[in-house]
C-alpha cells in the first residue's frame, strides 16, 4: 500500500505513514480551520491499511509485527483533540481484535499541557498501548 | 474618520494591550498573529505553560469568531466566507487576557450564554470530566467545531469566562467574551 505523506503547514502537522519503512509519524501543531476535513484522508488511509496489514501479516509473516505511531504535537485545538481521540479509539478497537499497535505520545520536558493531554488520552483509550515519552 | 491614531496607540499602550485587530478573520490571520503572539511572549520569557494557555485561548476565540460571527465578507475564490470581529490580547493585574467581540444571531447567542453560564458553576475537576464526556459524544449538528471550545477555554482560564452583549437590532446582538489566563 502507498504511503501517506502530508506536509506540515503553520496550523497542521507533518503526517507520514510509511509501511515500507515502518514509520508512522504525526508531528507539529494542529489547529486547522476545519479539523474534520484535515483528518478525513488520515482516517481513510488507516481504514484501508489496518485490515489489509493484518491480513498480509497473517498470511506472509506468520507472526505479529507491531505498528508504532509516534505522535509529537506541540499544540492542538479542541476540535483536533476530538479527532485524535477518534484516532486512538480506532487503534484501540484494532488492538482489542488482536492487532499490535503502540502509540508513543512524545512531549517536551516541562510542557505540562501536552503531557496532561497525553495522560487524558491514555485514560480514555485504556486498552491501547499508550506510552508517554518525555523528550529534551 | 478616526482623528488621532496616536491617541489610540497611546491608550492601548497604557492599557497594556499587546495586540488588537478589527476586521475579517481568516485562518492566515489566526496563524500569523498566533505565531507573533507566541514569539513575543517567548522573548519576554513567559513560562511555557502560560504561553500555551494564552495561545490556546486565542485560537479557540478566533475559531468561534470565524464560525459564529453574523457579519461576514464573502471569499468566493477560496470558497466560504470570513467572519468579521474584533479581538484584543492584553495584560491586566498580573494576568493575560484574550477578549473577542462579534455580531451574532440571538439564537446562537442564547446557546452560548447557556453554555457559559453552566461552565461558570463548575470547578476544574468537573470541567475536566465534562470535557472528556463531550469529546466522546458525536458532534452536535449546529456546531462547526467539536463544541468543546468553551470548555477548553474554561479549563485553561484562571477565572470564569466573562460574557457581555448588547442588542444591535431585533435579531442580532454584539457579543463579547473575555477570558483571563
Amino acid at each position: 500500500m502507498d504511503r501517506l505523506c502530508i506536509q506540515a503547514t503553520k496550523s497542521t502537522p507533518y503526517v507520514c505513514f510509511d509501511p515500507a519503512s515502518g514509520t508512522f509519524t504525526i508531528k507539529g501543531e494542529c489547529y486547522p480551520e476545519n479539523a474534520a476535513a484535515f483528518f478525513t484522508p488520515i482516517f481513510a488511509w488507516l481504514e484501508a491499511f489496518l485490515p489489509s496489514h493484518c491480513k498480509e501479516r497473517g498470511q506472509s509473516l506468520g507472526q505479529s509485527q507491531g505498528l508504532v505511531f509516534d505522535v509529537e504535537l506541540l499544540y492542538f485545538n479542541s476540535s483536533s483533540s476530538k479527532a485524535l481521540l477518534n484516532l486512538f479509539s480506532m487503534f484501540e478497537c484494532h488492538t482489542v481484535q488482536g492487532r499490535e499497535i503502540t502509540v508513543n505520545w512524545r512531549y517536551h520536558a516541562g510542557n505540562e499541557t501536552v503531557q496532561e493531554c497525553g495522560e487524558e488520552f491514555m485514560e480514555d483509550a485504556p486498552n491501547l498501548a499508550f506510552n508517554l515519552v518525555e523528550i529534551e | 474618520m478616526l482623528m488621532d491614531l496616536y491617541e489610540l496607540y497611546q491608550q492601548m499602550f497604557y492599557e497594556k494591550i499587546i495586540f488588537c485587530f478589527s476586521g475579517p478573520v481568516s485562518q492566515n490571520v489566526v496563524e500569523g498573529i498566533g505565531a507573533t503572539l507566541k514569539l513575543k511572549m517567548e522573548v519576554e520569557e513567559n513560562d511555557i505553560n502560560t504561553i500555551q494557555k494564552v495561545f490556546s485561548i486565542f485560537v479557540e476565540q478566533m475559531q468561534n469568531l470565524m464560525n459564529y460571527s453574523a457579519e461576514r465578507v464573502s471569499q468566493e475564490k477560496a470558497g466560504g466566507d470570513l467572519g468579521i470581529g474584533i479581538f484584543v490580547v492584553g495584560f491586566r493585574e498580573g494576568h493575560f487576557y484574550v477578549r473577542c467581540g462579534n455580531k451574532i444571531h440571538n439564537d446562537k447567542l442564547n446557546m452560548i450564554r447557556e453554555q457559559v453560564d453552566e461552565l461558570r458553576t463548575l470547578n476544574s475537576d468537573e470541567l475536566k470530566a465534562l470535557y472528556r464526556q463531550r469529546r466522546k459524544e458525536p458532534d452536535p449538528d449546529d456546531s462547526k467545531g467539536a463544541g468543546l471550545g468553551f470548555i477548553e477555554m474554561a479549563r485553561k482560564a484562571s477565572q470564569p469566562i466573562e460574557i457581555d452583549y448588547t442588542a444591535v437590532d431585533e435579531t442580532i446582538s454584539f457579543l463579547s467574551i473575555t477570558v483571563c489566563i
